[in-house]
């Protein structure tokens, strides 16, 4: 055998975070071993890693934002911050012996298949390609930073931060810091930099609804509970399972719970703030769950701070001295945070896709993303979307989806395998029977009731979120039904 | 008059301007400084202008939370800020003409302090109809027609400068004001009416009109004593009914009251109208000030630094 021939994996998996790494443990589990994990920075732990932000935690309880296949009863708070979300990480690594898979400083630049032979070519920005008998895109919804379209952004002659590239080694003391954006990372952020700055001003676009964290450290005597009782945890993880299952009644839907659960954030708006013009501009005039709905209990005192202001003035353009507004005034700063988010891929690919007959999934998803039970795409054989269209819970833990999903995978990447098939590729009529069904539903969610924001394309389609509850999400992923799916045998011969 | 929002807010966007445009330095104040007597009206008048400010600064507050076409919403969430950026404006002139020490703001006639405050309070609870009515009504008269005042009584280029660029915001603000005036009458007049009826008998709108009625009296009576003609304060009154009374406009029974009223307020022989609004003015002066709530934090804002 000639030494140059690349070899076939089984399965190539892009991206080393949550996902990449969840699948591979799953698949290994299921006697898969054939597997390469290619990820672009040097180390595992995607969109962990990148927000490394002073505050930056998990908004859902650790004990559900993990997987229960690697249960951790470590948790030294309930709502971890990102060093230990970072820290499990690399202990299932390390626990599931996962490092000799992963090749780093892998950037992924195109993935085209090659239908006669079964097989999918990823190409890199350096270096040779690889080949697989299948793909798992895991490189993850928010693993892009954006920064906003505001005129000038270049010319601002300060230092500038993006929330999920943060840098370290710039001191704060003494600084003026403009943050832009008041979102979910914004909200951790903040309350941080007003220890340390001399003066921080937030720029507000909209008010988020704030529901309050009950943050608490957790005692010795429940870690070593949980480790010598596992069950406990369990039923722990089951408890706020449900706990969050019941929050889709008022998050997802307008019903009488999202009126109560507006009447919370308003009440908690009312005890933290005094000021009633300060109240206003953080009122939102949306129905909560329409955005994302913020989890922070000293984000409110941080921004009654001395030395904090919020404004709520729209941006006209930053110049080389801070940031001018419509109110005509410059706001000078030493240093812009930008806590404006990611690129959500909701109308694109990360890089280019080619499936069958040379066709182009960022053209197809141009008007809008959409997927079979979010993972896969007709026409795109053999290719598996971890977080793909329309999956993402606006009321539970992502990793709840996660672990369906890459289930799911494992289902799919089986039958390839154990039935030596070339493809298995979801017809295109079960797919669009699907999506007109998810978008039928969808229509009446309150993320479709009018507000903008990063779950809806600038058109209104929304590609991003799962219609209903965590548990029908699961019950959808929990079998894959080999008659939605075309399946071409004579696959390749090692 | 029907204007492509879309578009308006595009040239928003793109003629926004701030105080850092302009030499506050410039020669030309002493054409003010060195004028006693213009010196002394021009500090009052300054200082209700800038309060003026706030009333369509407040009223615009309210409509970017009550209008449902998200862009109609960003326009007053602009036009909110626009109004504050004119406010900073012209503190930087009193600054220049040394009218105002350090931080200091000037303080407001009595009758612009009660608007002011019945809008923080209130505002935020009124129906669309009713802003969307009389906010054309007060930036025409009392906004508009007050710079024409000053442009015509002040020398100083850079403050001519200056309100060229306020009066183009005006110019747009306008155009919109009158867009959603006839917008509102789109439903038939008895529909209109009815709600008309049914918002002027709400305790808070009776309360907000109290102290809208001696406002325009109170401005005109500042202007004579200004030594300008009260005629030109109806001549900007007469322009909300002429722009305004578009075939659907005048199905708006706000806009009908709102002209009416105008009318009267023209007519200075209706004692029926001026001897209990005269009245309500003097009345006004002895309002304890006690009783006034304390400015919102909103003004806290206000600079007329250009960088901050």
């Amino acid at each position: 055998m000639n030494a140059k021939v690349t070899h076939v994996h089984d399965v190539l998996i892009v991206g080393a975070g949550f996902a990449g790494l969840g699948s591979a443990i799953r698949l290994r589990q299921q006697g898969v071993e054939d597997i390469v994990i290619l990820e672009r920075e040097s180390e595992v732990g995607g969109t962990w890693r990148d927000n490394q932000y002073p505050g930056a935690a998990c908004d859902i309880p650790s004990n559900l934002y993990s997987y229960s296949f690697v249960p951790n009863p470590g948790w030294p708070r309930s709502f971890s911050g990102s060093r230990d979300i970072l820290a499990y990480i690399h202990d299932m690594v390390d626990q599931f012996e996962l490092m000799p898979l992963i090749h780093f400083n892998k950037n992924v630049t195109g993935a085209s298949f090659d239908e006669a032979q079964g097989l999918w070519t990823i190409k890199l920005q350096r270096g040779r390609a690889y080949k697989a008998r299948s793909v798992i895109m895991a490189q993850g919804p928010l693993s892009n930073a954006s920064l906003p379209n505001i005129t000038g952004i270049d010319d601002f002659e300060g230092h500038r931060i993006h929330s999920a590239r943060w840098d370290h080694d710039y001191d704060f003391a003494g600084k003026r810091v403009a943050v832009i954006g008041t979102g979910a990372s914004a909200v951790q952020i903040i309350p941080e930099l007003v220890k340390k700055a001399e003066f921080v001003k937030v720029f507000q676009r909209t008010p988020g609804w704030v529901l309050p964290r009950p943050d608490l450290r957790t005692p010795e005597w429940n870690k070593k509970l949980f480790e010598r009782l596992p069950i406990t945890q369990s039923a722990v993880r089951e408890a706020l399972f449900w706990g969050h299952e019941s929050m889709a009644t008022a998050l997802i839907w307008d019903t009488p719970v999202t009126g109560l659960l507006e009447r919370v954030a308003k009440a908690h708006l009312k005890h933290q703030v005094a000021d009633p013009w300060l109240r206003r501009q953080l009122t939102p005039d949306y129905r909560i769950g329409c955005k994302r709905v913020l989890m922070s209990s000293d984000y409110y005192p941080a921004l009654q701070a001395s030395n904090c202001q919020l404004v709520t003035w729209p941006i006209d353009r930053l110049s080389a001295a801070g940031i001018r507004t419509a109110e005509g005034l410059e706001h000078v700063a030493d240093c812009i945070v930008f806590a404006t988010g990611f690129d959500v891929n909701k109308t694109g690919t990360p890089f280019p896709v080619t499936g069958l007959d040379g066709r182009r999934l960022e053209e197809e998803w141009r008007g809008g993303a959409q997927a079979y039970k979010s993972v896969n795409v007709s026409g795109y054989p053999n290719l598996f979307f971890t977080f793909g269209p329309n999956s993402g819970p606006g009321h539970n833990s992502a990793l709840v989806y996660m672990e369906a999903q890459i289930d799911y995978i494992v289902q799919g990447i089986r039958t390839l395998l154990d039935n030596n098939l070339r493809a298995l590729d979801v017809k295109p009529e079960v797919q669009q029977r699907h999506n007109r069904r998810i978008q039928k539903r969808l229509a009446k969610t309150n993320w479709n009731s009018g507000c903008s924001s990063w779950y809806l394309t600038e058109d209104g389609f929304n590609a991003t979120m799962y219609p209903g509850f965590a548990t029908q999400y699961r019950r959808q992923m929990k079998t894959l039904k080999k008659r939605d799916y075309r399946m071409q045998p004579e696959g390749i011969t090692s | 008059m029907q204007l492509d929002l879309d578009n308006m807010l595009a040239k928003i966007k793109a003629s926004q301007w701030a105080l850092a445009d302009f030499d506050w330095d410039a020669p030309g104040r002493e054409t003010v400084t060195e004028n006693p007597e213009l010196y002394a009206k021009l500090k009052v008048f300054m200082a209700d202008l800038m309060w003026i400010e706030h009333v369509g600064a407040r009223g615009f507050a309210a409509m970017a939370k009550k209008a449902e076409d998200p862009t109609l919403a960003e326009i007053y969430r602009y036009f909110h800020a626009e109004e504050q950026r004119h406010a900073n404006a012209e503190l930087a002139l009193m600054k220049r003409w040394g009218m105002i020490e350090g931080d200091e703001l000037p303080e407001p006639n009595i009758n612009i302090r009660l608007v002011v405050d019945w809008l923080d309070t209130c505002a935020d609870d009124q129906p669309l109809d009713v802003l969307g009515s009389v906010i054309p009504m007060l930036e025409i008269t009392l906004d508009g027609a007050l710079c024409k005042f000053l442009l015509d009584t002040v020398d100083d280029p850079l403050c001519h400068e200056v309100f060229g660029a306020i009066n183009a915001d005006e110019a747009r603000h306008l155009g919109v004001d009158f867009h959603v005036l006839e917008t509102l009458g789109y439903s038939p007049l008895y529909q209109s009416s009815i709600r008309a009826v049914a918002n002027i008998l709400n305790p808070k709108l009776m309360i907000g009109i109290l102290a809208y009625l001696p406002l325009l009296n109170r401005m005109r009576d500042n202007l004579v004593a200004l030594g300008l003609k009260e005629e030109k304060l109806y001549d900007a009154m007469r322009k909300y009914e002429r722009v305004g009374g578009t075939e659907q406009g005048r199905r708006n029974a706000w806009f009908r009251i709102i002209s009416l009223q105008g009318k009267m307020v023209i007519d200075r022989g209706n004692r029926l109208y001026h001897v209990p609004v005269d009245a309500l003015v003097k009345l006004s002066d002895r309002y304890p000030r006690r009783l006034v709530r304390p400015l919102p934090s909103w003004f806290k804002q206000l600079s007329w630094r250009s960088q901050v």
